[in-house]
Parts: C-alpha cells; sequence; structure tokens
C-alpha cells in the first residue's frame, strides 16, 4: 500500500530507460518527434537505416487492470491501532450541537418532574418544541436498520477466475489465451505493430480484437512500461527474424458491457495467482511493472 | 557578543541538528574541502579555535530565497507548455464529502510527488460547497431538511510531468485511492485560475462603462 520509494523506482527506471535506448521503441515517438536536440536528430538517422534490417518483430500488449472497487483489510495491529485512536479521539472531542440539545432535553425534563416548575421561567423557547432530540436520533437509528450494506466478501464470485468481480479488494489483471507459434498460452492481450501505427495504437487494437471485446479501458500514458523479449529457438532463427520484443501499456478498466461471453478464454487474476498459469520467464518480466496494493 | 553566540550553538547541538554531523568533516580545511559553503565566511572565522565553533550553523546551506512580495500571488505563474515527452501544467483535483480523508489523500499525493521527483507548483484548496437535501414529508407538501452535504475539493498542480513516470503515478495514486474520493486529472488553463477569484460586479460594470 505504501508508495514506491524514490530508490526502487529509479532503478527499474534506468534499466527500463537503457533498454529502452537499444530496442526500437522510437517508432513510438514518431508522429510527435520535432528533432530539437542534437541526440534526436542522431536516433532519427539511427532508425532509418535499422528499420530496414530488423531482425525483431514488434508487438504491442496491454496490461489492463481493473482496480480495487472496496479498501483492503486492515492487519490485526492496525484494527487495533484503529481503535486506540477513535477512543483517545472521543475522550478528547467535545460535544456536537446535537449532544448538548439532547443534554439540555434531559436536564429540562427533569426540572419539569419536580414540583416547582414554571415553564415562563425557561430562558430560551425550547420547551416548546415538539420534537425533542431523542425522537430525532430514534427516527435516525430506524433509517439506518432499514439500510443493509452489500456483502464485502463473496466467495462464491471469488473463487470464478473469469468474473470481473471477484476479489474487491485486489487489483486484477486481463489475461488471455492467445496462440503464439504453435501452441497456446496464457498471457497479456498483444498484437503485431504494423507500419503506420503508433505502438499505443496497437496495444488498443489488441483490446479491441479480444473475443469477448466491450472493455471501455483508460490508457495510462503513451509510453511503454515494460518489454519482453522472446528469442526464437536457434532451430527457428533465420537472418531477418530472431525473435519477437513485445512492448507493455498499462491501462485502467472503466466500464464492462454486461454483454461479455462468459466461455471466452479469458482470466482476471491477482499477482499473486499469475505464477500458476503464465511461463516463468514471463511472468518475471511482467511482474515488474505490475503493483500491489 | 561570543559567549551569547558559543551559549546559542550548545543549544543548537542539544536539538541533535543534522548538519552538526557534517560540519567537523569540512572544518578541518574550511577553504579547500567546502568551497561552495561561503567559504569567505569560514575563512573569517578560522582564527576560532574552539573545536564545537560552528555547530548549528545551516542558514548558509540554504539556497538564497528571494522575498516574494504580496502582490506575486494574484499573477498566475506560467503555465509550462507541454513537449514530445513531458506533459505541461497538470491539475491533479481530490473531491470528496470527507474533509479529513481528502486531506489525507492530497497530502499523500503531495510527498509521492516529491518522492518521485516531480516538481510540484502550487497546492491549493478550492472553496467549500454545501449542498442541503431536502425530502418531501410524508404527509404534506412542505420540505425538510434531512441532510447537509459539503463536499471538499483540493488542488495539486504539477509543473512537468514526464511521460514515462506518468503511468508509474497513475497507477500507483489510483490504486490507493480511498473510498468516497473523487480524482481527476486535467490540464491547468486561465480559466481555473480566473475562477478561483471573488466575482467584483462594481468593477465589471465600471469596466463596461469605459469601453463603452
Amino acid at each position: 500500500m505504501a508508495a514506491p520509494c524514490g530508490g526502487a523506482v529509479g532503478r527499474p527506471l534506468c534499466q527500463f530507460l537503457s533498454c529502452l535506448s537499444r530496442t526500437a521503441v522510437r517508432y513510438t515517438w514518431r508522429r510527435q518527434f520535432s528533432a530539437t536536440s542534437l541526440c534526436r536528430t542522431t536516433l532519427q538517422t539511427q532508425r532509418v537505416t535499422e528499420r530496414e534490417g530488423s531482425p525483431w518483430t514488434l508487438m504491442a500488449a496491454v496490461c489492463l487492470q481493473r482496480l480495487p472497487v472496496i479498501s483492503a483489510d486492515c492487519h490485526p495491529v492496525e484494527q487495533r491501532f484503529r481503535e486506540l485512536t477513535r477512543q483517545m479521539e472521543l475522550e478528547k472531542s467535545l460535544f456536537s450541537d446535537h449532544e448538548l440539545r439532547l443534554l439540555e432535553d434531559a436536564e429540562r425534563m427533569n426540572r419539569k418532574q419536580t414540583g416547582s416548575y414554571d415553564s415562563d421561567e425557561e430562558d430560551d423557547n425550547r420547551g416548546q418544541d415538539i420534537v425533542l432530540a431523542q425522537d430525532l436520533e430514534d427516527s435516525w437509528e430506524q433509517k439506518l436498520k432499514k439500510f443493509q450494506p452489500a456483502p464485502r466478501v463473496k466467495a462464491d464470485v471469488d473463487e470464478d477466475l473469469t468474473s470481473v468481480e471477484r476479489c474487491l479488494a485486489d487489483s486484477l489483471v486481463l489475461l488471455a489465451e492467445q496462440q503464439v507459434g504453435s501452441e497456446k498460452l496464457w498471457l497479456l492481450p498483444q498484437a503485431e505493430w504494423q507500419e503506420g501505427d503508433t505502438l499505443r495504437q496497437t496495444a488498443e487494437r489488441a483490446l479491441a480484437s479480444l473475443p469477448a471485446a466491450g472493455f471501455s479501458a483508460t490508457f495510462l500514458s503513451n509510453a511503454p512500461c515494460g518489454v519482453y523479449k522472446y528469442k526464437l529457438p536457434k532451430a527457428a532463427r533465420t537472418d531477418s527474424l530472431v525473435g519477437t520484443k513485445v512492448f507493455f501499456f498499462k491501462a485502467v478498466l472503466s466500464a464492462m458491457s454486461p454483454s461479455a461471453a462468459s466461455n471466452a478464454p479469458l482470466m482476471w487474476l491477482k499477482k499473486s495467482e499469475m505464477q500458476r498459469f503464465v511461463k516463468p520467464a514471463y511472468t518475471m518480466k511482467v511482474e515488474r511493472f505490475i503493483l500491489d496494493p | 557578543m561570543n559567549f551569547v553566540f558559543r551559549k546559542l550553538q550548545a543549544s543548537f547541538t542539544q536539538q541533535a541538528f543534522v548538519f552538526s554531523q557534517t560540519l567537523p568533516v569540512c572544518r578541518a580545511a574550511p577553504s579547500v574541502q567546502c568551497p561552495t559553503w561561503g567559504a569567505a565566511f569560514v575563512n573569517e572565522r578560522q582564527h576560532h579555535s574552539m573545536p564545537t565553533h560552528e555547530i548549528g550553523r545551516w542558514k548558509h546551506l540554504m539556497k538564497k530565497r528571494v522575498q516574494k512580495k504580496k502582490k506575486d500571488r494574484f499573477q498566475m505563474k506560467p503555465i509550462v507548455a507541454s513537449t514530445d515527452s513531458a506533459y505541461g501544467t497538470l491539475n491533479v483535483q481530490v473531491s470528496g464529502y470527507d474533509m479529513a480523508l481528502v486531506e489525507h489523500y492530497t497530502q499523500y499525493i503531495h510527498n509521492l510527488c516529491n518522492r518521485l521527483g516531480i516538481n510540484v507548483g502550487l497546492c491549493y484548496a478550492l472553496p467549500t460547497k454545501t449542498m442541503e437535501v431536502m425530502l418531501m414529508q410524508e404527509k404534506g407538501t412542505k420540505m425538510y431538511v434531512d441532510a447537509v452535504l459539503k463536499t471538499h475539493e483540493r488542488v495539486v498542480q504539477l509543473r512537468s510531468l514526464d511521460t514515462m513516470l506518468c503511468p508509474i503515478l497513475m497507477d500507483v495514486v489510483l490504486k490507493n485511492q480511498p473510498e468516497g474520493v473523487k480524482l481527476s486529472v486535467k490540464e491547468f488553463t486561465e480559466e481555473d485560475f480566473k475562477g478561483r477569484f471573488k466575482e467584483r460586479p462594481e468593477m465589471r460594470e465600471l469596466m463596461s462603462q469605459i469601453n463603452y
């Protein structure tokens, strides 16, 4: 839940930046290039020569996350501390207007019971009030009892890996089963980059091309957040094809249409559950940019 | 005067000032080892031979701050334009009904930006909006006040946000958003700045008369 400290963010950031400078991410910024500084112009000339002979296929994948809906349950220590601070605040606090009114009414009732009570002696005209503060409080209590909050944890929905509403306290990542080469693998939805597209548009296309489309997502940035490099086995390598590079983009789920088919090969998984379904080399790279609150 | 000075230094050391640990390192050869720390000042005092001299001196370490005139507050600082790799001036608006949650969340975002090295320009509050929820009485036509809701709003203004840092910041901020608090990130415009000032109807009339 705590924010990553500067050092921890800086380290993967500079590693990521160094790996970016080697790979062809210049394509993402091609549209917005203004070539103002010297280093950018040299990159441009390099790009022209490299593109013709690059042995890597580029793909863009989208890391679609469903953010947590409710706050996570507190640790036992946190609960005890919360109770302690609440008790201390209560003891140090002053009475509110409503509580003062309650006390005054109670005191007035006591005075009315005694024989020598003269209602004309009251300083303020509170005695003529029909509705006492206690009655108000009782009516509020009744209203509260009528309100039923939804249950925080539903065990059966949690078990269903394809449901978006599982594990409301955690953030979930969308995984799709896609054909890669000759086998079907569970990975983040990806699509191949084509000429004329920016990488982010490729990622948006990857999301839209899923069989159970109906996700409306907000992409967090134009810059990718991670990269995965896959070299083909030696037998399949040729001069012009060494492997693939997959760039990941982060997106946040904003709405989901209910018409999504339930038998589509999609899963919503927590970060800790990903190891069961995804290859270890892939998980290692992907886990680096998925934050677990 | 010197006696007074030494007493002040003693009180500083009692407070366990951080600089007191670093000063002895450079005090050995002050004119050589710490030229950036105002060597001129240090050299002037070299005739003081007491080892604890200048412990607790810290003002020379801070950058010189230009005294802001009060009028500057009402002038808008120039809006940073967005470049290829960085967004311009952004307003992160946090609003909600619970003041404690809104305040704490704003402080969290501010601290996070400081730690990530994002330049934070301003952090201000917009006036509280009060909403009265009126319900119809069950038997009758009169409306009575059921609840009073106050919407609090805080704004953190970021000078420029690097595109690389943007998904990281947004991810962390969104995942730690408390329940009941709304977050929105927008570009900062002149209208936002002008909207913070109160209306001056007489001024407006006079200006229209002049221009007429």
